[in-house]
């Protein structure tokens, strides 16, 4: 029983993680059709800038201020420079994103070189709670309740604010949102900012609970961002709450039964949803 | 997708009408030996190989319009199952052979399956699912670390006839050529121009009534297959293959060469691997003037951008330009 709860705390944290990586997967995918492959190079950029501010300053808080900013950078101008010019071509979208992927994960290392770079937890969060039995660790309820918080915000302001509408009306039809009079290049550019962001944040917090980063954490995680997304339905912020969630628990379970099998069950699970569901668990029907 | 288009047709009818030019490359290739260095040669018996991977993706990237980030699990499947052939047995030609076509019956498989799973939904789904199988290969390979020796890579030895290097560089030119010819064929076929229509439009295609599925399919199976093979080539070359052939970065290359050489004639794949390799060779060479160079991977990753965004067809269609601008000139004249 002890070990069931450690493992579900454990499997939950890393599955917000997960979440915050692949919600502007998802989102970036279901407004603009991009299917962004430097995605998980945003995330290894916040996740380098996180850890570097929070050795520099000492103060985690700074450290996840200034993974934001350089994702909010990093995205704002990819998709100014590169992206904006080919909307609408999905196969350029993905060899052109497939470049920046290239050309960002060199260029941290012209500073960094390839070695790993450690990665610690803020002080206040190293200590774990011990209930009889069962260990709870600081620094993941910490990240249970921050993927809680960005879930929670998000929704609401898919939901409830103008912009929101818009951007899932412009999930649902492009056309006639640029019809009405909405500029639709500005909500795209806000998205690919807020899901760039969303994935350094991702970085950030996942570097402590990995110990160490390398520059090809970006590609490792991206595959586990588009395996959730794709279970979850592209396009979709509840399902892919639910994939992620879903993907986390089920890595953390086999990885105690069976290590080896960790990331084979991923792949498992992603089959047997595109056999049944092709267009995932909460997507719209099959295109 | 109908943006990226192949080199129009009247340059494509001189170009590819131009046997006089392939048989004299073909020439020249195959008196090099003579004039160069081992180094050379070992160097042109990579980019022959890794030319034949790069076309087989360009079947898929540059003829049906779909992008594979799990390519080299085909080519992996080639080499491991030439290393592990003869690792275990008495290295033969015909184990050889026999672990050639094992590989391809097992390469042709699982083409069909990944290609069934991913490309009933959407092509890009086709991108992110060979990228998820892709790591499942190379996890696999490395756990599999009594048979493989994972990313240390595992020896073994080839017939000794395979080892006279002279000999093994016309080995794999011919390989080059027939490869060439056979992939010439399949995308010049009926099937082949079925492909071509999916890309540019896979509804109309869709609604003129092709089972669009089952060509895209049959289109990853030949490139899985042509893979393959080049991977059993590059296996016996390098007398050495570890996890590494398996990886994404393996499959980047190959869609570098091509769309830098020019996507959707087989012609660029050949060229783009050439430009890679040797300009690699030279530039990470440079790394002692400057550290810099270390990084040229860079250089490869902006030059790649910089093509998709303004020459989509690559430089074999910035030569086509050049020499339409000159033939016309001459024609005024």
């Amino acid at each position: 029983m002890d070990i069931f709860v450690n493992l579900t705390i454990a499997g939950l944290s890393t599955g917000m993680m997960y979440y915050l990586l692949s919600s502007g997967l998802s989102l970036i995918y279901g407004l603009m059709g991009v299917l962004n492959f430097a995605h998980g190079s945003v995330f290894m950029y916040g996740a380098y800038a996180g850890v570097l501010v929070f050795g520099l300053t000492g103060s985690f808080t700074f450290g996840i201020i200034a993974a934001i900013v350089v994702g909010a950078i990093v995205g704002y101008t990819m998709e100014r420079l590169v992206i904006s010019r080919v909307y609408g071509q999905h196969l350029a979208q993905i060899l052109l994103t497939t470049g920046l992927m290239l050309v960002l994960n060199e260029l941290i290392k012209i500073p960094f070189g390839s070695n790993i770079l450690p990665a610690f937890q803020p002080e206040a969060l190293q200590s774990s709670w011990q209930i009889g039995e069962i260990v709870i660790v600081k620094y993941r309820i910490f990240l249970i309740i921050i993927g809680l918080v960005v879930a929670t915000i998000l929704n609401a302001v898919m939901a409830k604010t103008k912009l929101g509408m818009t951007v899932r009306a412009g999930v649902q039809n492009p056309e006639m949102v640029q019809v009405l009079g909405i500029n639709i290049k500005k909500v795209f550019s806000f998205v690919f900012i807020l899901g760039s962001a969303l994935s350094a944040l991702g970085g950030i917090l996942m570097a402590p609970a990995l110990g160490a980063i390398n520059p090809e954490i970006g590609l490792m995680y991206q595959m586990t961002g588009f395996m959730v997304v794709v279970i979850g339905g592209m396009g979709s912020l509840t399902g892919t709450l639910f994939s992620s969630l879903l993907v986390g628990l089920a890595s953390s379970y086999t990885a105690y039964v069976y290590p080896d099998a960790a990331t084979a069950v991923i792949v498992i699970v992603m089959i047997v949803v595109l056999l049944i569901k092709p267009s995932g668990l909460f997507g719209k029907g099959a295109e | 997708m109908q943006q990226i288009k192949t080199v129009a047709p009247s340059v494509r009818k001189s170009l590819m009408n131009n046997w006089m030019l392939q048989i004299i490359i073909v020439v020249i290739l195959a008196v090099i030996p003579f004039i160069t260095g081992r180094p050379t040669q070992n160097m042109l018996i990579l980019i022959f190989c890794m030319s034949v991977f790069a076309m087989s993706y360009d079947i898929l990237l540059g003829y049906t319009g779909v992008i594979s980030f799990g390519h080299a699990m085909f080519f992996g499947i080639g080499a491991y199952g030439i290393s592990i052939y003869l690792a275990n047995a008495k290295a033969t030609m015909g184990n050889i052979l026999l672990a050639t076509l094992i590989a391809l019956a097992v390469s042709m498989i699982i083409s069909v399956f990944i290609g069934f799973l991913s490309l009933r939904v959407k092509n890009t789904y086709y991108a992110m699912i060979t990228l998820a199988f892709a790591q499942v290969g190379v996890i696999l390979a490395e756990k599999a670390r009594h048979i493989t020796n994972g990313y240390d890579g595992m020896t073994f030895r080839v017939s000794s006839v395979l080892m006279n290097k002279m000999l093994f560089y016309y080995i794999a030119l011919g390989f080059l050529v027939l490869s060439f010819i056979f992939m010439w064929k399949f995308t010049t076929s009926p099937t082949g121009r079925v492909l071509v229509a999916i890309r540019e439009n896979e509804q109309r295609a869709k609604f003129i009534g092709f089972n669009t599925l089952r060509y895209k399919i049959i289109s990853t199976v030949v490139a899985g297959a042509m893979a393959s093979l080049a991977g059993s080539m590059y296996a016996i070359h390098m007398r050495f293959v570890s996890t590494s052939v398996l990886g994404v970065a393996k499959t980047i290359d190959a869609l570098l060469a091509t769309v830098i050489g020019g996507m959707g004639n087989l012609y660029g794949a050949i060229l783009g691997t050439g430009i890679v390799n040797f300009a690699g060779e030279y530039l990470s060479k440079l790394a002692k003037v400057h550290p810099i160079f270390e990084r040229w991977y860079i250089i490869f990753g902006l030059l790649y951008i910089l093509i998709v965004l303004f020459a989509p067809q690559g430089v074999i269609g910035l030569i086509k330009k050049i020499t339409n601008k000159i033939a016309a000139k001459s024609v005024k004249r």
